[in-house]
């Protein structure tokens, strides 16, 4: 028993239960296609190919605060390239989901964008393109959010000159309230964990 | 030719050019559009930073249950967010019955259910399949005359199930191009991602790949890019000026949807149907010279 090593399988059994698409990551092969496929690939401590082999190893620190978990752009390049058939995307997304509910955050900007996304799509059913980006930048404070503002202003200017941009505030869809109960019923009813 | 077209939350702000164009050209070719009744965001690419995926499948169900219980016509997505969410969740739904149990006791809170009838397509495979490019060649009146077009496909526009074109090599866009007298010039970042809806909160890390779609047009000789996405027309088109100042580059390339040049070619009017004054680097030059 002396030279063996020891893989602690408590946390690739956790992403097998708990995270949306977690278990698809069985069939992997780590041949790293994924990785070499990824857009943002340069730009990840771990490559997906990596983050799978970390998830069996029981690395589970490392996963869920990993930055490469939420820098996908959701291409879907990995998935038509996967030689197993795993929707890597998926499993990439389903684990910062999860990361998230454990109080990680793997990337304080798209985890920002993304919650606010959501909050927007379930308080109105649709999103509100001036409001969203709004909420994002203001979200870390009032002196990061004014110079966030100032930052994209030329950008929100030349879309609001060239009539890109709604000037009236989004309104609630009729079924809002309809639309929240299915959604309540869903969190309820689906995997991704519940908050640590 | 009836659908529901299901446009989205972009093709009313940020992507309008889109969908001003996309209508009288449509029109133009018999196909007639239903707004599928108090529609709901598909929930684009983050929304798993706040829902988990069931949630977001039954957002999405909501849409196709209303269209079901409708008329039942095929939905048309000309955003290719709104279409890759739709229709992986159709297909999810069509081949796992569980899933389908699932998404229906979600969707009884609020009266609805479905029961897989429908079929969710992207505008350029309702073009390309049911219209025909030869249809299309009959109604232009201005052909675009050979002008260098970098067809940009993107990402979610035709993965990741090919169900009109290839997921790898794709060519759809490039025969519409050409249906309408433009070149479509060769360019092998046609299907690299720009970012996507990720962009903004990455922007230092999607500058670079933006630059490299960019200077893969402009190398192959394009004149303009054509789109068929509004998270690419605007990743493209509006971050040019950014990406100058970053990386040193001189680009001015503009950057229009597919639809607004087949208004051009159509011979329709340049601000009310194609739209091109929606546009911030404007193509209004390189079109009226093209055209003639």
């Amino acid at each position: 028993m002396e030279n063996m090593v020891n893989y602690d399988p408590s946390f690739a059994e956790e992403v097998f239960r708990d995270v949306d698409a977690g278990d698809e990551i069985k069939m992997c092969m780590n041949c790293g296609v994924c990785a070499g496929s990824c857009p943002l690939r340069e730009h990840m401590d771990y490559p997906p190919r990596q983050i799978f082999g970390l998830i069996r190893a029981g690395k589970r620190e490392e996963v869920l605060s990993s930055k490469a978990i939420m820098l996908c752009t959701s291409c879907y390049t990995c998935v038509v390239k996967c030689p197993r058939n795993i929707p890597v995307m998926d499993v990439m997304h389903g684990l910062a989901h999860y990361a998230l509910k454990q109080g990680y955050v793997p990337r304080k900007d798209t985890a920002s964008f993304g919650k606010e996304f959501w909050k927007q799509v379930y308080r109105l059913g649709r999103i509100d393109e001036k409001d969203l980006p709004r909420r994002v930048f203001f979200s870390g404070g009032l002196v990061e959010g004014i110079k966030a503002m100032l930052n994209f202003m030329d950008i929100g200017l030349r879309l609001m000159l060239h009539h890109r941009m709604k000037l009236l505030p989004e309104r609630k869809i009729k079924g809002v309230k309809s639309l929240q109960k299915m959604l309540d019923k869903a969190e309820g009813l689906g995997k991704g964990g519940a908050a640590a | 030719m009836k659908y529901f077209l299901y446009w989205g939350c972009s093709l009313e702000g940020t992507g309008a050019n889109f969908l001003v164009s996309l209508k009288p050209v449509c029109e133009a070719l018999g196909m007639e559009f239903e707004e599928i009744e108090d529609w709901n965001c598909c929930g684009a690419s983050v929304s798993y930073a706040g829902a988990n995926d069931l949630a977001i499948k039954v957002l999405n169900a909501r849409n196709l249950a209303i269209a079901e219980g409708a008329a039942g016509h095929d939905i048309v997505a000309p955003c290719s967010s709104c279409y890759v969410q739709m229709i992986k969740v159709n297909h999810e739904i069509q081949e796992d019955p569980e899933l389908l149990r699932q998404v229906n006791e979600c969707l009884a809170e609020g009266g609805l259910s479905y029961g897989g009838g429908i079929k969710v397509r992207h505008i350029q495979d309702v073009l390309y399949n049911d219209v025909g490019v030869d249809k299309i060649k009959a109604r232009v009146t201005k052909p675009l005359n050979g002008l260098k077009v970098a067809g940009y496909v993107g990402c979610q526009s035709v993965r990741p199930f090919g169900e009109y074109d290839s997921v790898n090599k794709p060519v759809v866009q490039d025969r519409l191009l050409e249906a309408l007298g433009a070149e479509a010039v060769p360019f092998p970042r046609k299907i690299r991602c720009c970012g996507s809806g990720i962009f903004l909160p990455e922007i230092d890390y999607c500058m670079g790949l933006v630059k490299d779609i960019l200077e893969d047009a402009l190398n192959h000789g394009a004149q303009l890019i054509s789109t068929v996405c509004p998270m690419c027309a605007m990743n493209l088109e509006m971050y040019q000026g950014r990406i100058n100042e970053a990386y040193g580059t001189e680009f001015d390339l503009p950057v229009v949807y597919l639809s607004q040049l087949m208004a051009v070619a159509f011979g329709m009017d340049l601000k009310k149907d194609a739209a091109l004054n929606y546009n911030v680097i404007p193509p209004e030059g390189i079109l009226k010279a093209a055209v003639g």
